[in-house]
């Protein structure tokens, strides 16, 4: 081992392939995919069908990788940089994917083989209808604070009945699958929660309201919810053993070590468009090299931009170099995380600032008000930037579990 | 491959140097701060360690260390004591001006005598910085007049670090007057030469062991052989040389940083208010989570930069034709934000400290001073993000814009 910073060829011309197409294909449609609220089928099944051909389940799924994948798609760290691409050309793109999504990990991390097999089974075959999955924790009384779920379980034989309501779930309306949380006994804390894979069209599972949001309208966030709703036993992840131990909820959790520094990315895609968009908007309406005070200070932001988004980038390369040596990465994950969407933020923030008033205007500048509107939820997803902290400080302090 | 990870050498290396900077910087620096300067023995231990000659060539007699070794043991020393690393024997600034600026034979000739057993005690120095700008016309008041075959440099120089330790010095002076500050030139003089003679070290705000002075010129003849021509381009060889002077400085904030955090955690973990450990309290944590982002976003963003250099044109990630483009931008990177994140990991750990942090029984306090102290040392954070804005915008790098100068800012070099 050694410090180091190349890329295989085969991962240079990758990543050169999908640059052309984020910047051919992918960003001339974005702002019309916004407008749709989604991308059309048919873009999604040839995308997702090219980016097998390329090797990346990372890029189809968003998320995770399997060890064995890592020789051919780079690992953490090359789906990591594809996703920072892609996000540059259309960060909604990547959570309309088909295939498992935030889903994946956990049925990948807990599942039984059987479970596997079957969960994962439907997405193989790219010729019949396009398929997703999807990952069903937060709830109308409980984001950040997991172990407040309220979705209720109850053994009723070979089913289990789970009650509850579950919102902000991306892809939730049209997921064959989704990986649903909940607890046997509130009382319980973690120890009480049990995560079911809850398939499309199972009495009782109906598709509430879907968000209008900021930003990100491409991509679908739905309300679900669960009316005595009756789920095989056999669709408890992992199996019944799995949770005499306390590894229930670590379930969910393990999920964010492998996705946090993809969302990290992702976010760090948007802020390098914004940062280049305004790079590019000074480059072409100031007398550069005229020592103007307001360009002096123009550029020190551009430059301050582009350091935070590169310090961010860092880390996230860090986390996922870690995550492919096996190394435990938690702390790092949430570092990157909360670098990333910090910075990503600022970046699109200031790229509006840079371009003065004209930067608001839809007409001219539709592209930087649309990274405005879709970058903020990246701090808030996948764990605040507050969330992120509070890992991090259990990970720095002396036995500190809560505050 | 991307790998953070540093090889079994540099384990090894990077151990003996925590070791040194444990056991005989850590528990003196108060010591050295008193006495403003590094004891004998101490710099001796360094020099054995090849701490003041780390990037000086084989060919003459240094260990010839690529720039990412160098900022892995430089991160050491700033955690043992950032001022430390200045009051050691060793060429400096010197070494790495005549590195970048001089031809083969130069670097042999000059370097040499560093390597040597009394290198502790020999210091080198920059002196590029003036006490003001001139007003009628961008660049030095310091000239470099050519009579028969010397050079002949009458001025005042400013902002030089180890000034009165040197032995020898790189003065900047200008050449051509019309050319502005394009048109300066690199010449190395000595302390013994007639005509050099140090102004008064100053007082500072920290890096108390360093040495900050000045130099006066009262013309000092240099042999054409003694000029450094900087290659083919003097200006990309004098940007070059200020990035990777600045990346060694980032490189101890790192430490700084560091050492910092870990005594400040330790603070937060053991006193206890409203019953329990400050640390226990969010508001307290959250800051500590941020500067353990500081720690770690400055080590990465270090070692990227040191390893774009070390990589070269061939094992650049964005291909041949951008590598030193992007070496020098991850280095102004890495440099703005590490004297930003010294500065906030030195504050920090006095704000969380309270009252005894303002005491100089506990280190804190001295942290924040030499890390306001190190932000202003070869190249100040407006200056990286000038050099940055200039790359990302695609300008020329304008020397006046992206370099410390009177006119904009000076910087101890
Ligand atoms: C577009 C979008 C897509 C999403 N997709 C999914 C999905 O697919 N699946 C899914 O399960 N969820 C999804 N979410 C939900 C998301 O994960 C939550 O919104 C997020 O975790 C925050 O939870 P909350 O909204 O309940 O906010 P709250 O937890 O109520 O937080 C409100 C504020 O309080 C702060 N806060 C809370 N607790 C603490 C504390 N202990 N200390 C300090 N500050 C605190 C938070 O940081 C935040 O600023 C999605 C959300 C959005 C917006």
């Amino acid at each position: 081992m050694t410090i180091e910073f190349s890329v295989s060829k085969r991962q240079l011309e990758m990543r050169e392939a999908i640059r052309g197409l984020t910047k051919n294909v992918i960003r001339p449609q974005s702002l019309a995919w916004d407008r749709a609220h989604g991308v059309p089928e048919d873009f999604l099944r040839n995308f997702a069908q090219l980016a097998t051909s390329m090797g990346s389940s990372a890029m189809r799924s968003g998320l995770g990788e399997e060890k064995g994948q890592q020789e051919k798609t780079g690992g953490n760290v090359g789906t990591i940089m594809a996703s920072e691409e892609i996000a540059w050309g259309d960060a909604g793109l990547l959570l309309c994917l088909p295939g498992p999504g935030l889903g994946g990990p956990p049925v990948r991390g807990s599942g039984t083989d059987e479970q596997k097999e079957r969960f994962f089974g439907i997405f193989k075959d790219m010729s019949g209808p396009l398929r997703w999955g999807a990952y069903g924790l937060t709830e109308p009384g409980a984001g950040s604070d997991v172990a407040g779920i309220r979705t209720s379980c109850r053994k009723d034989g070979d089913y289990w009945a789970l009650s509850g309501r579950k919102c902000y779930i991306t892809n939730g309306a049209r997921a064959s699958w989704t990986v649903i949380f909940a607890t046997i006994d509130p009382a319980l804390g973690r120890a009480g929660h049990r995560a079911f894979v809850v398939e499309k069209g199972t009495p009782g599972f109906s598709v509430g309201r879907i968000e209008e949001k900021m930003g990100l309208r491409a991509s679908e966030t739905a309300e679900l919810v669960l009316e005595d709703c009756r789920v095989p036993a056999a669709n408890l992840l992992g199996g019944e053993e799995k949770y005499q131990t306390k590894e229930g909820f670590m379930t969910a959790m393990k999920t964010f070590d492998n996705t946090r520094p993809i969302v990290a990315a992702m976010a760090l895609g948007i802020g390098r468009a914004a940062f280049e968009y305004a790079t590019d908007f000074v480059r072409s309406n100031y007398a550069l090299q005229r020592h103007t005070p307001r360009y002096a200070a123009i550029a020190e932001r551009l430059a301050r931009i582009g350091r935070n988004l590169h310090a961010a980038r860092m880390m996230t390369w860090r986390a996922a170099f870690m995550a492919d040596q096996g190394m435990p990465n938690a702390k790092e994950a949430s570092m990157s995380k909360a670098m990333g969407g910090q910075a990503a933020i600022r970046a699109c923030i200031e790229a509006i600032e840079v371009c003065g008033a004209e930067g608001t205007i839809a007409k001219d500048h539709q592209l930087l008000e649309k990274w405005f509107r879709d970058i903020k939820v990246y701090d808030i997803f996948e764990g605040t930037g507050q969330i992120q902290r509070i890992v991090i400080s259990k990970r720095i302090m002396t036995d500190l579990r809560a505050f | 491959m991307i790998s953070f990870e540093p090889s079994e050498d540099q384990k090894l290396m990077i151990e003996s140097v925590a070791a040194f900077a444990k056991s005989a910087l850590r528990p003196k620096i108060r010591d050295f701060e008193k006495a403003r300067q590094i004891p004998e023995a101490v710099r001796k231990q360094a020099h054995e360690l090849g701490l003041g000659t780390l990037l000086v060539p084989e060919a003459a007699g240094g260990p010839g260390l690529g720039l990412t070794t160098a900022v892995l043991l430089e991160e050491e020393v700033g955690a043992g004591d950032p001022a430390a690393a200045f009051g050691f024997g060793g060429p400096g600034a010197f070494g790495l001006a005549v590195l970048e600026l001089g031809d083969e034979a130069q670097r042999a000739r000059l370097l040499a005598p560093y390597a040597g057993a009394d290198g502790h005690s020999r210091f080198g120095a920059v002196a590029w910085g003036e006490p003001k700008a001139l007003a009628d016309r961008p660049g030095f008041a310091t000239t470099a007049t050519k009579k028969g075959d010397v050079w002949v440099l009458s001025g005042e120089k400013a902002y030089v670090v180890n000034a009165d330790r040197a032995g020898d010095y790189v003065v900047f002076a200008q050449v051509d007057a019309a050319a502005g500050w394009d048109g300066l030139g690199a010449f190395v003089v000595r302390r013994a030469d007639r005509g050099v003679s140090p102004t008064e070290r100053s007082t500072t705000l920290g890096l108390d062991a360093a040495s900050f002075g000045g130099l006066r010129l009262d013309g000092v003849e240099v042999k054409e052989e003694d000029r450094l021509a900087g290659g083919a381009d003097f200006g990309a060889a004098l940007v070059r040389f200020f990035a990777k002077q600045a990346l060694l400085v980032a490189a101890r904030e790192v430490g700084l940083c560091r050492a910092t955090f870990d005594v400040t955690r330790e603070y937060c973990d053991t006193r206890k208010a409203f019953g329990k450990p400050i640390g226990h309290f969010q508001a307290v944590a959250f800051t500590l989570a941020d500067r353990a982002m500081d720690v770690d976003a400055t080590h990465a963003m270090v070692v990227r930069a040191a390893a774009a250099w070390d990589a070269g044109p061939e094992g650049a990630l964005s291909g041949a034709a951008r590598w030193e483009r992007d070496a020098l931008l991850y280095t102004a990177y890495a440099v703005s934000y590490a004297h930003e994140a010294a500065m906030r990991c030195g504050d920090d750990g006095v704000q969380l400290h309270g009252g005894a942090g303002f005491m100089r029984d506990y280190p804190v306090e001295k942290a924040m001073r030499d890390a306001k102290q190190l932000a202003l040392c070869a190249m100040t954070a407006e200056h990286a993000d000038q050099l940055a804005a200039a790359l990302e915008l695609g300008q020329p790098l304008s020397l006046g814009l992206v370099l410390p100068t009177p006119e904009t800012q000076n910087a101890f070099v």
